[in-house]
């Protein structure tokens, strides 16, 4: 059984639209932006369902969907969106939603999705910047796919194209200390 | 002599590398100089938003502030997903004093947050700082006959309300660019359209098949080669090439230039500063259109060869 919201009030709309800053509710599915979304065949609900979903409470419908994990924020949808809805916001509304509560939808490719992003975030933490190569090896041996994108390493290297090493910042201890700041930030909301 | 501040992302000591080379070489010929913003850190792009709101402001206002103890005002980015993450910092927070407030309490050993510092894209600053018409007039080797598929990725002149620049669905700033430098720009229905951008590691197969259709539309245009100003979108286009061909059972062979080595090359720029080898797709095949041009040169001889006979389709 569908339940809309919690006693009577849709407080999971509420949720969205004030972490988004978008309204929702303005949305009168007329399905642009499943047109317009160069993912939305990859999505388990392309990004007009899930905003119908929002209008009718689905919190735990939305959250466990992959939709979120697969936008992209290209904002081709907000761009042709007749209501000028801002949807990448929402998307990224339900996802920082379903972090916080701890939805863990466990498919291959949104877990994937999310390693590679762990795994990048953790990297600027230590280095203040990006490390291409390690971070590659690293998604490789954290996804037990070892050989992924390995025929391209030789042309890459020999190339330049990624180099071997990082140079970190001087001050990376700054960057360590925003990151505990920035998280102590979210939990105190 | 103009100045700028510059934030080159960390793609510009790694796979842009091209990119920033030219791109100083290019404002070495419209006499500007650039100033790096000191110790400037990763914008966080595109994790830091995708995972945690506060750390994808935290990240980019770092830089902000930093630049703001510079003289000069306007920062130019080269990277695209850069560009954006300090732009939508930047919007937010002039927007917003209260969440700038509220996000500079993780910056603390460098200042306070004004808003003092404007954010251009590097296509941004050439089309509204230097302008196509001086361009125009710094072009002592023409590039005409070679046909250019503009691509501009979602970044650069998306979401409009943030960059305030150019059309979201049909740009033109680039084209207007390449036209000065005496190339022609085709008619391409896919400017705008998604690469798969971070998805290249994590989940390349939509990578191949979104930059497939980009390959395949700029081919239909006409195009010799395509010509962008994001460094992920050359590595998803030019990295990932051999990989969509042989998926696609298509041989494209459409080669993916920065901006900024077109512009050098038509600045007269000798053709072995502008980093043509690092490309994975050879650009001779497109280069050939503009007539006598010196050999590209292969410095690494043996292992480009190689790649060749190795992305070759049946």
């Amino acid at each position: 059984m569908i339940t809309l919201g919690t006693q009577g009030k849709n407080t999971f709309l509420a949720d969205v639209n004030k972490k988004s800053g978008a309204n929702v509710l303005e949305c009168y599915q007329c399905g642009k932006c499943v047109g317009t979304c160069p993912v939305s065949q990859y999505m388990d609900f392309p990004p007009r369902e899930i905003m119908q979903m929002i209008k009718l409470g689905l919190r735990n419908e939305s959250y466990m969907a992959n939709s979120h994990w697969f936008c992209l924020t290209c904002s081709a949808c907000s761009g042709r969106c007749p209501r000028e809805i801002d949807i990448p916001a929402v998307m990224e509304a339900v996802r920082h939603l379903a972090i916080e509560e701890n939805y863990i939808n466990d498919s291959t490719k949104v877990k994937e999705i999310r390693k590679f992003h762990e795994i990048f975030l953790a990297m600027i933490k230590r280095y203040g910047r990006n490390y291409e190569l390690r971070m590659m090896a690293e998604f490789n041996i954290r996804t037990r796919n070892l050989f992924k994108d390995m025929h391209l390493a030789p042309k890459a290297l020999l190339k330049g194209k990624i180099p071997l090493g990082v140079k970190p910042l001087k001050s990376a201890k700054a960057i360590k200390r925003m990151y505990e700041l920035a998280e102590k930030l979210e939990k105190n909301k | 002599m103009k100045k700028l501040t510059y934030f080159p992302g960390c793609s510009a000591h790694g796979t842009s590398e091209e990119f920033d080379s030219t791109l100083k070489l290019v404002l070495k010929t419209l006499d500007v100089e650039l100033e790096d913003i000191p110790d400037w850190n990763c914008c966080g792009a595109t994790s830091a938003h995708v995972m945690t709101e506060n750390l994808a402001y935290a990240l980019p206002m770092r830089n902000l502030v930093l630049a703001e103890k510079l003289e000069n005002t306007t920062m130019g980015i080269a990277c695209a997903s850069c560009y954006q993450r300090m732009k939508v910092t930047k919007v937010h927070m002039d927007e917003n004093p209260e969440l700038a407030q509220r996000i500079n309490t993780t910056v603390v050993e460098e200042g306070t947050y004004k808003g003092t510092v404007d954010v251009k894209s590097m296509l941004q600053y050439f089309y509204e700082d230097i302008g196509v018409e001086t361009i125009r007039g710094k072009v002592t080797k023409s590039l005409a006959g070679l046909k250019v598929a503009c691509y501009y990725g979602c970044l650069l002149t998306r979401p409009k309300n943030i960059t305030k620049f150019d059309s979201p669905e049909y740009p033109v700033s680039m084209d207007q660019i390449c036209e000065a430098l005496g190339a022609t720009a085709t008619e391409f229905d896919y400017k705008t359209e998604c690469c798969g951008a971070s998805f290249s590691i994590s989940n390349t197969e939509v990578v191949l098949n979104l930059s497939g259709q980009i390959l395949a539309m700029a081919k239909e245009s006409g195009a010799h080669a395509i010509v962008v100003a994001c460094p992920l979108c050359q590595s998803n286009l030019d990295m990932r090439q051999p990989d969509i061909e042989k998926q696609q059972g298509v041989k494209y062979d459409i080669p993916v230039f920065y901006i900024t080595q077109l512009m050098a090359l038509a600045f007269g720029n000798p053709v072995d500063q502008l980093k043509f080898p690092k490309h994975i797709v050879p650009v001779e095949g497109a280069l050939a259109n503009i007539g006598k041009i010196d050999p590209v040169p292969q410095k690494v001889k043996k292992p480009i060869k190689a790649v060749e006979a190795e992305s070759e389709v049946e």
